[in-house]
């Protein structure tokens, strides 16, 4: 199987297993934010949020960045979005939606037009005194669909420093954020600082769409953070069975689509989306089913209390 | 000496570029009092409850809850809240049991050491849920989440409990049940209540006082000095014909003037 020897017995292995390194904890920590994003319907935020990198993008290459530089622009685009979309959303003066597609366009127009001035001047002589014969790191397609030769050493410890920290936070927060994110007004009223809640939950939702654009790529970065959420709730009604079923098939997908694109000489991020879209289509029957037995459940305590009341 | 729950002093408001929607209120909530608030709709109930709240600032006058800054009351975990609506994601997976152990898991409430898990369970039992605590809070009826929604406040471990329009949607008979349920919370806790209500006959058997709100307070003291003529000014129709007959609850009957105003025997012609 090509996919064993390029994992066993190629050069490049160790490359792999980087890539294979990094999407664990990049896989566990979309699992747990995609139930909270999938329940509090916050998908096109993350749509928002990782479009915003285009823009990160376009002004790395334009600057002649890489590696951790190049990151770091990256993430203070989606981080600045991020925090833009709640600012906004927290005044309540435009509508979060429209604030979410307007920072979505501009972000990809600014990076369009970036990547074009680059293009221009990367063999002007002043310019390549100043920033040196640059290129674009990782490659405009390995951005947009994902790479894993991509990741590298680097990009897996990113992942799992910065994975560590959101697993850590959400930990941290989690009675406040599930309160806020079940019932935003009450928990108000309850004390809970719910602004605070939306930012740090925006903060959390930028930072994993950054470590998971160069494994996954940019477009595809935000389903990583609906379809393990969406498949587990399918398949439970309740919390913590959710979270673990979110994870295992957060990691299938991830870990599988790795192996597939290795396999198949295709893009990670359309394997691993594939594979989940698959998992959440199969998962379809049993949804169903759960879905009767908790009606079915609810019927039968019904009856069961009826009884108890007319007895006494 | 009786602590005071909540005191609002001349307090009047305006949302951004509009009129006051509350002028010149000032009223008074001992601790252990239940207080109805009554009015029309747009009469500025609910903003009084969220300035009480402190989820509104920007008002003139006075508001203190148990003697602070309304926010910092809500930080503390001193008041607890049940929605008029319940604007809950119904579609998480959380169990009723869940739901209700919320506000117990909060940082304020751990520090207040308020409520406890197994109190939790106590609550439930109080509140007549304790056999469906493990359901999915989206899988049960609106007079049973409306009761969960109690206990989640309870939980909190409130010294006042603010109820908006508690019984919206709920048939007569969980109304009905819904009246006794307060009384229990009430004797049990010694909890003040405010509760924001259109039910005029729910509210004048309930509370111990009643204030009508239509922008300015109309009324404020006894349900017993509740009159049709009070009510018509608040409500600016004849709420006598629109409401029908009020039962008052027996042991307050004796001293309604709404049972007996002139217009019928065992009705107050409200």
């Amino acid at each position: 199987m090509q996919v064993y020897d390029y994992l066993f017995h190629s050069p490049a292995a160790p490359l792999y297993w980087e890539a294979i390194w990094a999407a664990i904890p990049i896989a566990v920590v979309c699992s747990l934010l995609s139930v909270l994003v999938v329940l509090k319907r916050l998908a096109f935020i993350g749509q928002g949020v990782s479009h915003a990198a285009f823009g990160g993008v376009g002004l790395a290459t334009l600057l002649g960045l890489t590696g951790i530089a190049h990151f770091s622009v990256i993430a203070a685009f989606c981080v600045v979005a991020a925090l833009g979309i709640a600012w906004t959303s927290d005044r309540k003066a435009v509508r979060t939606d429209t604030t979410i597609g307007i920072v979505l366009v501009a972000s990809m127009a600014i990076g369009i037009l970036l990547m074009q001035l680059w293009v221009s001047l990367r063999d002007q002589p002043w310019y390549v005194e100043t920033f040196g014969r640059t290129t674009t790191s990782a490659g405009w397609e390995s951005i947009l669909f994902g790479s894993i030769l991509g990741v590298g050493k680097d990009g897996a410890w990113l992942a799992t420093i910065f994975g560590t920290f959101v697993l850590l936070i959400l930990w941290w927060r989690r009675h406040n954020l599930l309160f806020y994110a079940f019932d935003e007004t009450a928990a108000e009223a309850f004390g809970v600082r719910t602004t605070r809640c939306r930012y740090v939950l925006m903060l959390l939702l930028a930072i994993t769409v950054v470590i998971s654009i160069r494994l996954s790529g940019l477009i595809l970065a935000t389903a990583l953070l609906i379809l393990p959420g969406a498949v587990a709730l399918r398949l439970s009604s309740r919390f913590v069975v959710v979270l673990v079923l979110s994870i295992i098939s957060g990691l299938t997908g991830v870990l599988g689509g790795l192996l597939l694109s290795l396999q198949f000489n295709l893009p990670p991020g359309a394997c691993m989306v594939m594979l989940l879209v698959i998992l959440f289509v199969l998962t379809w029957p049993l949804g169903i089913l759960n879905r009767k037995r908790v009606s079915l459940s609810s019927t039968t305590h019904t009856v069961r209390n009826h009884g108890v009341n007319n007895e006494s | 000496m009786t602590t005071t729950a909540i005191e609002l002093e001349h307090l009047s408001f305006a949302y951004e570029g509009r009129r006051d929607v509350l002028s010149d209120v000032s009223l008074r909530l001992n601790q252990g009092e239940r207080l109805g608030l009554i009015g029309p709709n747009g009469g500025g109930k609910t903003t009084l409850v969220k300035i009480i709240l402190g989820l509104l600032s920007g008002y003139r006058g006075s508001v203190s809850v148990f003697g602070m800054n309304p926010k910092q009351a809500r930080f503390k975990g001193l008041v607890g809240y049940v929605p008029q609506r319940c604007l809950a994601e119904l579609s998480f997976p959380f169990s009723v049991r869940q739901v209700v152990s919320m506000p117990v898991k909060l940082g304020h409430a751990v520090k207040r050491k308020s409520t406890d898990i197994a109190e939790v369970d106590e609550l439930l039992d109080l509140v007549g849920i304790n056999d469906i605590a493990h359901r999915p809070v989206g899988s049960i009826s609106g007079g049973q989440l409306q009761r969960a929604l109690i206990a989640r406040a309870l939980a909190g471990g409130p010294k006042l409990l603010v109820l908006d329009e508690p019984t919206v949607g709920i048939d007569l008979a969980g109304q009905q049940s819904f009246s006794n349920l307060l009384e229990t919370v009430h004797d049990r806790f010694h909890l003040s209540l405010l509760i924001v209500s259109h039910d005029i006959r729910a509210i004048a058997s309930t509370c111990d006082k009643v204030a009508c709100l239509r922008r300015m307070l109309h009324f404020h003291d006894s349900p017993s000095g509740l009159t049709p003529q009070v009510l018509a000014d608040v409500f600016r129709h004849d709420v006598a014909a629109a409401f029908g007959e009020i039962h008052i609850d027996a042991h307050r009957a004796e001293d309604c003037p709404l049972k007996n105003n002139g217009e019928g025997d065992s009705h107050a012609g409200v």
